[in-house]
């Protein structure tokens, strides 16, 4: 260990069998984060390297064959692909929506009018609802003999019934729609927080200065909120991405065909239903490439906080 | 806004409203009937999958916060060489969704011989989960003023107990915001179920009612007596601590 | 109980300099020692160092005789009060002040006497069983105490324990300290950056600047003789007037001059004072209680004109000037100007000349270039 000496005093050595009282500090803290890092490395870090090693092999889980860049060139020629990206493409449609409303709703939450808490509390239940059970649900409301239907007759239409999770053209619509209705409890939770950080006096002061209702929105509510509102554009995107699975699995199962097929779902049904583990580890990448773009968005809005 | 209440209780009234039928009911589209609600525990075991999913939660949750609270406190309060990157890498693992890595990391799993019982979805969710944890502790120790530790290494603590009998007791309401929001998102979840779990006997109730709905064979009065059972837990969880999900949802933006 | 000695003690953050720079000072057994300085002069480093919250760079640090450089701060048997005081915020005043206590295994009933005695001592018995955040900003200090108290350590660590107190309680908490301190009799470090404080808590005050020691000494040691202009400076408030001038031979005596006009000083003065060659530049330093306004004319009287008066109540504080153009216009406003501290009743008013008076007795000098006293004898 080095010897320190500064203008000619008597240096101390740094010897014995004591460690150093920094040196303690921080061996203990390394030993502190080790679990997590483990833990993350292994079962994160790890699968990450070994996704791209087999992305290049054919293998079904217990051998595996190189075959190079050819795996990947091959993927890319696969239809499927392309119509699960696309799937996922169309769904970014549902995001405005998934956004836009829960705004609104938090909105009118904010007015605080009379039993607005009772309000508030029903609104947000769904989010702690599986997405499974949703899906069951929603299921119910788009089946042949469900509440769509119902609802299509009651307003006088009777000759017209859909069955929209039945048919390759309307599959997408239903599971976005459904995707839009799971998201509004947590985006509407995010918005409110948000608006409950907005100091009043701000609209009061816009409002004596002559502003509008639309103004104050504009002018006041959302640069206020936009922070919050990129939160949760991230989060519904990274959503949209990787938590469908649930949906899917249950109300479709992927099709008609492969019309409700996303990436996830892909990378599954590649998986355990064709036993091409190295094409759905390649799928994988492709997925993880799609949210670390969408991550970087959100690492630099906590960076930026600090 | 009522109408908007209606829409969100639509789940509930569906669930609540089928149930109550019996099939034949159902399928006419009148009646009552607590039929679905006798009958369920023989067509789904719900009280083993309860359990499971209790097992499986509480573990993984155990896991999370062991694992958690002294990286946290240690990124926080006890900077070693490196340690901001080597944060910032365990927090940008939480972008890494699971199907990414899914095939390498069920074979993994699977080599280690987990993946019959709850291990390999307790493992799997642990690792899941404890980069989120590790960011709201980080973030929340920070707020924790530096000298109330060293006040305790003065009074003759280690840090190890700094950490057990100072930090964590501070931490409550970050430990529980880290547990609210990780038992909704495991009770909830499919995928890490269906894959990891491979033992019927042994599967979490989101698991079962998902792979009867996808056979398409169950009554589905019975299917949504059944997932009425299963949404009971998280919502009443989610009704008694909901100021701690919202804390933790907006963690790192609203401070 | 122990004494504590800093043996060239420094520390060095990074390439920057020392934070503190050679650091020895001795502290005996039952003494009371404030470190006092401006921000950033080093004196809460050299506390924390002492208990063991920082890393010493070089030099060495006993208490009670034993080396503790790389002694674990649980095993250095020291009491800490941090400014923000630091009370564990899950724990009630009885938990927090028998914290240590419990962690060095003592019996519940050791702990409860022991803190219900330091309670007694800092009139806390009411609130034993509150929680900090429902006390007072004076009653958390108390229990901050408290908890260094009821461990009966080698010694006391205070890092500016009065600064978030409203200035009457910082009054009040200023000598329960240090009747505290007493009753105790433990070795105690200090460090402020107020000096009233210094003056009238310490048995030592040990000033510091830029991580060095300037002096230590008794705190009227300090305010009479202090060993440089940093220190004249620092301590007394209003400060110390100090004032550029020159030394000019004379027959039988020696002259300064300051603006033009000038004060003799006795023969007998150099004797006391190493002063340089005549026809150096000095600095004059006079404390504002010694500035006399007299109508006396003759030797040693300088005329100055009024530029303000502040009545303080008990007190009055006149600022003088001389010169064309008075304090008020530019960048040496300083030398040109200085404080008299007077009785409240003045009768003078702004622009008016008044002759003032400085006894030979009362003034230092300080060399002009390195500021370090020119009292024979050094300190």
């Amino acid at each position: 260990m080095s010897v320190v000496t500064i203008n000619g005093t008597t240096p101390i050595h740094r010897r014995g069998r004591r460690l150093s009282l920094r040196r303690r500090r921080q061996v203990a803290g390394f030993l502190f984060a080790l679990p997590a890092i483990a833990l993350v490395v292994g079962f994160i870090g790890v699968p990450i390297g070994q996704a791209v090693y087999y992305s290049f092999t054919e293998w079904n889980g217990l051998t595996s064959t190189w075959i190079g860049a050819s795996a990947w060139t091959q993927a890319f020629h696969n239809s499927n692909l392309w119509t699960a990206l696309q799937n996922n493409a169309l769904l970014l449609l549902a995001v405005p929506f998934a956004l836009g409303l829960p705004l609104l709703i938090a909105m009118l939450l904010h007015q605080r009018v009379v039993g607005w808490r009772i309000f508030r509390s029903i609104y947000f239940l769904p989010t702690a609802i599986s997405w499974v059970v949703l899906g069951l649900v929603a299921e119910r409301f788009f089946a042949y003999h469900g509440t769509l239907n119902s609802l299509i007759h009651a307003v006088g239409l009777t000759h017209v019934s859909t069955n929209m999770l039945g048919y390759e053209s309307t599959a997408l619509s239903a599971l976005g729609i459904t995707f839009v209705f799971t998201m509004i409890g947590t985006n509407t939770m995010l918005f409110l927080t948000g608006l409950a950080t907005l100091d009043p006096s701000l609209e009061e002061a816009a409002r004596i200065d002559g502003a509008g209702r639309w103004r104050i929105f504009r002018s006041i509510t959302l640069p206020h909120l936009s922070r919050f509102i990129q939160l949760a554009f991230v989060m519904t995107v990274i959503a949209l991405f990787s938590a469908l699975f649930s949906l899917i699995f249950v109300m479709t199962g992927g099709g008609p065909g492969y019309a409700t097929t996303t990436m996830e779902f892909l990378i599954y049904q590649t998986g355990f239903d064709q036993g091409a583990f190295g094409t759905a580890a390649l799928y994988g990448l492709i997925l993880f490439v799609l949210t670390a773009i969408v991550g970087v968005v959100q690492l630099r809005l906590i960076g930026s906080e600090e | 806004m009522v109408l908007i209440a209606v829409i969100m209780l639509y789940p509930f009234w569906v669930m609540i409203g089928t149930s109550l039928k019996s099939e034949a009911q159902f399928l006419s589209g009148g009646g009552f009937s607590w039929l679905s609600w006798k009958n369920l525990t023989a067509t789904i075991p719900v009280g083993q999958e309860v359990l499971s999913s209790t097992i499986v939660c509480t573990a993984s949750i155990l896991i999370i916060l062991a694992v958690g609270l002294p990286a946290g406190f240690a990124f926080a309060k006890l900077r070693f060489r490196a340690s901001t990157v080597v944060f910032l890498v365990i927090v940008s693992a939480m972008m890494v969704p699971l199907q990414a890595i899914l095939m390498p990391e069920f074979v993994n799993v699977t080599k280690l011989g987990l993946t019959g019982g709850y291990l390999g979805a307790i493992v799997v969710y642990a690792a899941l989960g404890t980069p989120f944890s590790v960011f709201l502790f980080a973030t929340y120790f920070r707020g924790v003023p530096d000298e109330l530790i060293e006040a305790g290494i003065v009074d003759g603590l280690g840090y190890f107990g700094a950490l057990w009998r100072l930090v964590v007791p501070i931490a409550i309401p970050a430990i529980a915001t880290v547990t609210v929001l990780q038992f909704i998102q495991i009770w909830d979840d499919l995928l890490v179920g269906l894959l990891f779990i491979q033992n019927t006997s042994e599967r979490p109730i989101t698991v079962g009612l998902a792979v009867l709905a996808a056979g398409r064979t169950t009554s589905i009065p019975e299917l949504m007596a059944g997932s009425l059972v299963s949404a009971l837990p998280a919502m009443v969880v989610y009704l008694v601590f909901q100021r701690y999900l919202v804390k933790g949802l907006t963690m790192g933006i609203d401070r | 109980m122990a004494d504590i000695d800093f043996d060239g003690v420094t520390k060095v953050y990074g390439d920057g300099p020392p934070a503190v720079d050679r650091l020895s000072l001795h502290i005996d057994d039952g003494e009371f020692m404030v470190l006092v300085g401006p921000s950033g002069c080093g004196k809460t480093t050299a506390l924390r160092m002492l208990a063991g919250l920082e890393e010493i760079s070089s030099g060495t640090l006993r208490i009670g005789g034993a080396v503790v450089n790389n002694t674990l701060p649980k095993d250095r048997d020291v009491a800490m009060v941090f400014q923000n005081y630091a009370l564990y915020p899950h724990m009630s005043v009885a938990q927090n002040m028998g914290f240590a206590l419990k962690i060095r295994g003592e019996s519940k009933r050791e702990i409860a006497r022991k803190v219900e005695d330091a309670a007694r001592i800092l009139r806390l018995t009411e609130y034993l069983e509150r929680r900090p955040k429902a006390l007072s900003g004076g009653q958390r200090q108390r229990v901050a105490m408290g908890r260094a108290i009821v461990r009966s350590p080698q010694a006391f660590l205070m890092d500016e324990p009065l600064s978030n107190l409203d200035a009457k309680l910082r009054v009040e908490m200023r000598s329960e300290i240090a009747r505290i301190q007493r009753l105790l009799s433990v070795a105690t470090v200090y460090v402020t950056h107020d000096q009233v404080e210094a003056m009238t808590m310490g048995d030592r005050v040990a000033v510091l600047r830029d991580g060095q020691l300037q002096q230590v000494a008794t705190p009227q040691d300090i305010y009479d003789r202090p060993a440089n202009e940093f220190v004249a400076g620092f301590m007394g408030s209003p400060p110390m007037n100090l004032v550029p001038c020159q030394l000019r031979p004379g027959r039988s005596r020696v002259e300064v001059v300051v603006a033009d006009q000038s004060i003799e000083l006795p023969l007998g003065y150099a004797d006391t004072h190493s002063l340089p060659e005549a026809g150096a530049d000095v600095v004059l330093g006079v404390r504002p209680e010694d500035v006399l306004i007299a109508d006396a004319t003759g030797a040693n009287v300088l005329k100055v004109r009024v530029e303000r008066v502040e009545a303080l109540g008990s007190e009055a504080l006149v600022h003088l000037a001389w010169g064309e153009g008075g304090a008020s216009s530019s960048r040496d406003a300083r030398s040109r100007s200085f404080i008299a501290k007077v009785g409240p009743r003045v009768t003078f008013a702004p622009g008016d000349v008044v002759s003032v008076q400085v006894s030979p007795e009362h003034i230092h000098f300080f060399d002009a270039g390195t500021g370090i006293s020119l009292r024979a004898g050094g300190r």
